[in-house]
């Protein structure tokens, strides 16, 4: 009895031994550990091909992705492990987490292990979406998956109302107008509703920066640390009126979910509304859905206020981090196939792959040469969008540590206008105090007494 | 930090009046001294008021006098919550005296778990081990790791810093959370009865001898066999205002399109209503299973004295379920709190506008969503146990009297 516990002993000191022994063996090559978010096979299989192609060129360095279920986890688990000392090298953090990263202190700047050529060569990168990870004077992540919003239309709808196709709602007022001509004949054109978007703090965010103004003090937390949070500002006071002037008329509808981004993409694909506005990351999905629903669907800039000057958009999606406390040649690897894994080829082929933008100048005019556009005319509208950002502050994007609760906060206001009736200024004289409030104990949690 | 010797002096002081107080009754009605039961329980009071005291380091009997001077008096809110953590802490030690004194000088009752064959042999800790090692590792070491985060301030984990009671005398003055209370008991006041009600009449039904009862009770199990989350979306699909199942038909049948997750008015319904079903098959098992055992000869001897079906029911067979009734609510008020997340989480994310925020929502948001209110998740986290393990502990108390056990 006694030597079998002692066997059942000593295989288990061996099954947990070993799998220490065995990944602490050491060689030459250089290892590079890559954290990201991507769960789908289709964008796990572009990585793969990616890391392949990498370590095809450089036979010395091993690249392994680690998959996390969100974005979340992936920021989370890089903490843990880095105050465990094993932090993966690359990290892939969502836009609104810039802050939080810059904060958590794991990190380092891009910039400050790359060479000059490797700087030089950044410059091609989309200036708008550079500008969102620039912090100072460092440049602290490179984009990968980028996007932006851009209103969709149902083609054949627009048609039987007696609408012209070509020539899509840009404005608030077009969007009421157009809705008036289309709700008109609503049981006519089997409309439950005229436009819809998922309630999504996002699109918010997007139509501040469309009218060059700016969602947090300190010129959006950019020249210092943001310290309140502006959601009673004209500019808010803009969408809101707009939005619940539309919900008010029976024109704008959505499935009442906070965040359903599938919901609403449905509600445009099952033709309830003839118009639509969502990330330019689901045009292959919805375009595919509209073709086997029957109908052409058409894409658009994203509307703004009649008032505003449009000021462009703010980049979405995420980016790729550098951790600290790394050897240097480690350090240097890493950076390097960073820069590969976005650099002109790999970032048309991410671009056509998952309908993410590509991220340099030399990616678009590879694709013009191409024809992409000419066989894809929708995938156009981001780019102008996207190209014809005016820089400044308000199109960088605000940094917020508390940038997930502001969210929610913005989300529970809309949805208060939207459904309960409340006065658009009361309520976001609520938000905006609740914002401030909870960016106030951020900051105070982050910096101590 | 230096030792305040005040507030050290403040906390044995409750302590040891609490601990007098009560023990000396307790003594009293046990024809035992009241002096002697007065100075026992002032000493193991004020000892076990320091179980709680210490780790807060007495932070809230410390005088500070601007506090002090915004409050307007020496009994700040601090101060006041530090009484009732002594007490509670007091409760620890001063509750297996009381015990001891009423079963007459013996802590165990000796006719329980008694057995022969280890004698005092040390061979049945020994057995114990393993598992008291995996309990205090992993539930009791967690347990004193979540007191402690309650009571400090952090960033991801980073710039630990301790805050007193701040946790908890924020939570209360938080509408928010006050709000969320009141969200989570009317939830489980209608899971609780509604759910128990349509599951015991729909036992009764399937427990009629007529042909494929064994079908239709399998069948009716099967919700159970989903996890809340499946059960959630299958319910978000069916209730989606555009293009659910539910809309269509009320829409054709009456021409509305209620807004089921939007509407705060109906959204509470969609979560009560998805997580009756989902533990429809539990309290149906237990339900059938109960029914079964209720003995024929009985309800027979009922009907011959000329009781009809509802007096039968009512008067025979009810009373007799007693102990399943009262498992059952157990398990579905511990359910409504805890189990509810999956449903909340996939249908309505606590909205609208905190409509369905329950207590364990919140508690999960303020600590995974948000990077700097781990301490407030802990605190509430806390909050919750208490409140679950006080409720529990009254049905102990006060229902189990009325349930009838059979042999």
């Amino acid at each position: 009895m006694l030597s079998r516990s002692k066997l059942v002993g000593l295989l288990l000191v061996v099954a947990l031994v070993i799998p220490f022994a065995v990944t602490t063996a050491q060689d030459d090559t250089i290892e590079i550990v890559f954290s990201h978010a991507f769960g789908d096979e289709n964008r796990q299989q572009l990585v793969a091909d990616v890391i392949a192609a990498y370590e095809a060129e450089h036979p010395n360095v091993q690249v392994t992705a680690i998959s996390n279920p969100s974005y979340r986890d992936t920021l989370n688990g890089a903490i843990l492990a880095a105050q465990q000392g094993n932090a993966p090298h690359i990290v892939q953090v969502f836009e609104v987490g810039t802050q939080l990263a810059l904060d958590s202190g794991i990190f380092i700047p891009v910039s400050s292990v790359t060479d000059a050529e490797q700087l030089a060569d950044l410059d091609d990168v989309i200036a708008p979406v550079r500008n969102y990870y620039t912090v100072g004077d460092d440049i602290w992540s490179l984009p990968w998956n980028s996007s932006n919003p851009i209103l969709y239309y149902n083609r054949d709808i627009f048609e039987a109302a007696g609408l012209d196709p070509d020539n899509p709602p840009s404005t608030y007022n077009e969007v009421l107008a157009t809705c008036d001509v289309l709700m008109e004949q609503a049981d006519a054109l089997g409309l439950q509703g005229c436009i819809g978007w998922n309630m999504h703090s996002w699109f918010v965010e997007q139509w501040v920066a469309e009218q060059g103004a700016l969602l947090a003090n300190n010129n959006n937390g950019r020249t210092a640390r943001a310290t309140d949070v502006m959601l009673d500002s004209g500019a808010m006071m803009n969408i809101f009126n707009w939005w619940k002037e539309l919900a008010d008329n029976g024109y704008y509808i959505y499935t009442g979910a906070l965040e359903d981004w599938n919901g609403s993409d449905a509600l445009f694909t099952g033709q309830q509304v003839a118009m639509h506005i969502t990330s330019t990351a689901d045009l292959v999905n919805i375009n595919e859905a509209a073709v086997e629903a029957g109908f052409q669907m058409d894409t658009g800039l994203l509307p703004i206020p009649d008032s505003a000057e449009r000021h462009g958009v703010v980049v979405g999606g995420a980016s790729i981090w550098l951790t600290a406390d790394h050897p240097q040649e480690e350090l240097e690897a890493a950076v390097d196939f960073m820069i590969f894994l976005g650099n002109t080829q790999n970032s048309v082929n991410w671009h056509k792959g998952t309908g993410y933008f590509p991220i340099r100048y030399s990616s678009i005019d590879q694709l013009e040469a191409e024809g992409w556009f000419d066989q894809n005319p929708f995938f156009r509208t981001a780019f102008d969008q996207l190209t014809n950002t005016v820089e400044g502050y308000a199109t960088s994007g605000a940094l917020l540590g508390n940038f997930l609760e502001v969210r929610t906060i913005i989300e529970e206001a809309a949805q208060s206008v939207i459904d309960s009736g409340v006065d658009p200024l009361e309520a976001l004289t609520e938000a905006d105090a609740r914002a401030d409030e909870s960016l106030a104990a951020y900051n105070e949690a982050v910096m101590g007494e | 930090m230096s030792l305040d010797t005040q507030a050290i002096l403040w906390s044995l002081f409750f302590g040891a009046i609490f601990g007098a107080l009560i023990t000396a009754y307790v003594y009293g009605r046990h024809q035992r001294s009241i002096i002697t039961g007065a100075g026992v329980g002032a000493v193991v009071g004020a000892l076990s008021g320091q179980i709680l005291m210490l780790p807060l380091r007495h932070c809230t009997f410390a005088y500070d006098p601007e506090v002090v001077a915004e409050a307007g008096t020496r009994f700040t809110p601090e101060f006041l919550f530090g009484i009732g953590v002594v007490l509670i802490s007091s409760l620890i030690l001063l509750a297996p005296v009381w015990v001891w004194v009423s079963q007459g000088g013996r802590l165990f009752n000796p006719e329980v778990g008694r057995t022969e064959r280890f004698g005092r042999s040390p061979l049945p800790y020994l057995f114990l081990l393993p598992t008291l090692i995996i309990l205090v590792f992993f539930l009791y070491w967690p347990m004193i790791r979540v007191v402690l985060m309650s009571l400090e301030t952090s960033f991801l984990g980073l710039n630990a810093r301790f805050v007193c009671v701040d946790n908890y005398l924020r939570l209360m003055n938080d509408s928010r959370y006050i709000h969320s209370f009141t969200v989570t008991f009317g939830i489980t006041i209608a899971i609780v009865i509604i759910g128990m009600s349509i599951a015991l009449f729909i036992s009764v039904l399937a427990s009629q001898k007529i042909r494929g009862a064994n079908i239709y009770r399998t069948l009716l199990i099967w919700p159970y066999a989903l996890s809340p989350v499946i059960a959630g979306l299958i319910f978000l699909m069916m209730f989606n205002p555009q293009v659910g199942i539910v809309n269509q038909v009320l829409y054709t049948l009456f021409g509305i399109r209620p807004r089921w997750f939007s509407d705060a008015a109906l959204a509470p319904w969609v979560i009560i209503l998805t997580s009756i079903w989902n533990n429809l098959g539990f309290n149906v098992l237990f339900y059938i299973a109960g029914l079964q055992s209720v003995p024929d000869e009985l309800l027979e001897a009922a009907a011959i004295d000329g009781a009809n079906a509802i007096q039968r029911f009512f008067r025979i067979t009810f009373p007799l379920l007693s102990p399943y009734t009262f498992f059952l609510l157990i398990t579905n008020v511990t359910y409504a709190f805890y189990g509810i997340f999956g449903a909340v989480d996939t249908l309505t994310q606590g909205g609208p506008r905190g409509a369905t925020s329950v207590l364990i929502y919140q508690l999960y948001e303020d600590a995974f969503e948000y990077t700097n209110k781990t301490g407030s998740a802990a605190a509430q986290s806390l909050i919750l146990f208490l409140l679950v393990a006080g409720l529990t502990i009254i049905q102990f108390r006060y229902v189990e009297r009325r349930v009838t056990y059979g042999e």
